[in-house]
């Protein structure tokens, strides 16, 4: 990518900042809830070493969550107030984080979908023009390559049998048309705007045709047709994205937020006389 | 371990330099699952280098089950 290098938020042009702002915002909260979704299956996982590789998730997310809350500090936002004092209607994170995740097939559904739609979205920004995020992005994908590998590990073993593979489908429904429509519609303004200042690389369309070339084969590979490639290669969803109550802010397509469970969680609320920064 | 789930040995290295050594086993019913169990499982160390290797591709060396002999009959009659 070509252009000066934008050392700092304040750097940035006033849309550009704004934009980026709300991105990595959107990025904040999915890792956050993200982590909490693994780390409600360290115990109960379907084998010791997949609880492991839940707890091992949820930190690398909790990790990736906390850098880019305290990112934000210098966007103008306060990370605390982010992080433990938002009513539900102010997260933006997907639809599918919401609630737990009630079954493996379930927490699959996060771990290779909407897992690998945000290291898509992370990715794009490996060569961004944004020196704090273009910092991060190597550590963080080297961290998600194995979060990859887990999901496809576990699709190839649940894809062996007919009931696996009709739990996945079930599961899988939901979460791929969250992820589908999360990008973004085409000519989506934010990212555009982000594509063209190159902060990213590509724009929603881009995203989207990454994160299913990425997913598509993965699920095709055990008889789950989600997405199939066309005659010159290119993988397309069966299905296309439903904007219909699409909210560009919380990049959803419902309204909503965490559950009041979560959100207590999340926030640390059984904490909250301990917090001392 | 389930029926579908195989051993995997796990060995590493801290740094290029240093030899590969066995650090422990973990269960998955494939290489991608064993290689995320094995790194994640073991990460104790900032690991130079992992690799994994299922056990059946080890060959016992000193533990043969039958007693060493160089009648091969000696085989059938015992």
């Amino acid at each position: 990518m070509t252009g000066e290098k934008y050392a700092k938020a304040s750097d940035l042009p006033a849309e550009l900042r704004d934009r980026l702002g709300a991105l990595v915002l959107v990025l904040a909260d999915n890792k956050r809830l993200l982590g909490m979704r693994y780390s409600d299956w360290i115990l109960g996982a379907p084998a010791l070493e997949a609880g492991i590789a839940c707890s091992a998730m949820a930190q690398d997310e909790w990790g990736h969550g906390r850098i880019l809350y305290a990112m934000l500090r210098d966007f103008g936002e306060d990370p605390g107030q982010l992080e433990h004092e938002r009513s539900s209607s102010e997260y933006r994170n997907m639809e599918s984080l919401d609630a737990p995740a009630r079954s493996w097939p379930d927490l699959l559904a996060l771990n290779l979908l909407l897992d690998t739609a945000l290291s898509v979205q992370f990715e794009a920004m490996a060569e961004s023009r944004f020196e704090p995020l273009h910092y991060k992005v190597s550590k963080l994908l080297d961290e998600e390559r194995f979060h990859f590998e887990h999901g496809r590990g576990w699709v190839a073993r649940l894809g062996g049998t007919a009931a696996g593979r009709e739990a996945m489908q079930r599961a899988f429904v939901p979460v791929w048309e969250a992820c589908l429509r999360w990008f973004g519609p085409p000519g989506d303004a934010a990212g555009l705007v982000l594509c063209q200042e190159a902060i990213t690389d590509r724009d929603a369309a881009g995203l989207r045709a990454r994160w299913l070339e990425r997913v598509g084969p993965v699920l095709a590979s055990v008889g789950l047709e989600f997405a199939e490639a066309d005659s010159s290669g290119v993988w397309r969803s069966r299905v296309e994205p439903d904007w219909d109550g699409w909210d560009p802010e919380a990049r959803r397509g419902s309204e909503g937020g965490p559950d009041p469970d979560t959100l207590a969680r999340v926030r640390g609320d059984k904490n909250r006389p301990l917090l001392m920064d | 371990m389930s029926d579908s789930d195989r051993l995997w040995e796990v060995f590493a290295r801290r740094k290029r330099a240093d030899a590969f050594e066995h650090i422990g086993c973990v269960e998955a019913p494939n290489s991608d699952l064993g290689r995320v169990y094995a790194w994640q499982t073991y990460d104790e160390a900032k690991w130079f280098e992992m690799i994994i290797a299922p056990r059946e591709a080890f060959h016992c060396v000193n533990r043969a089950e039958q007693p060493f002999t160089l009648h091969p009959s000696a085989e059938a009659l015992s």
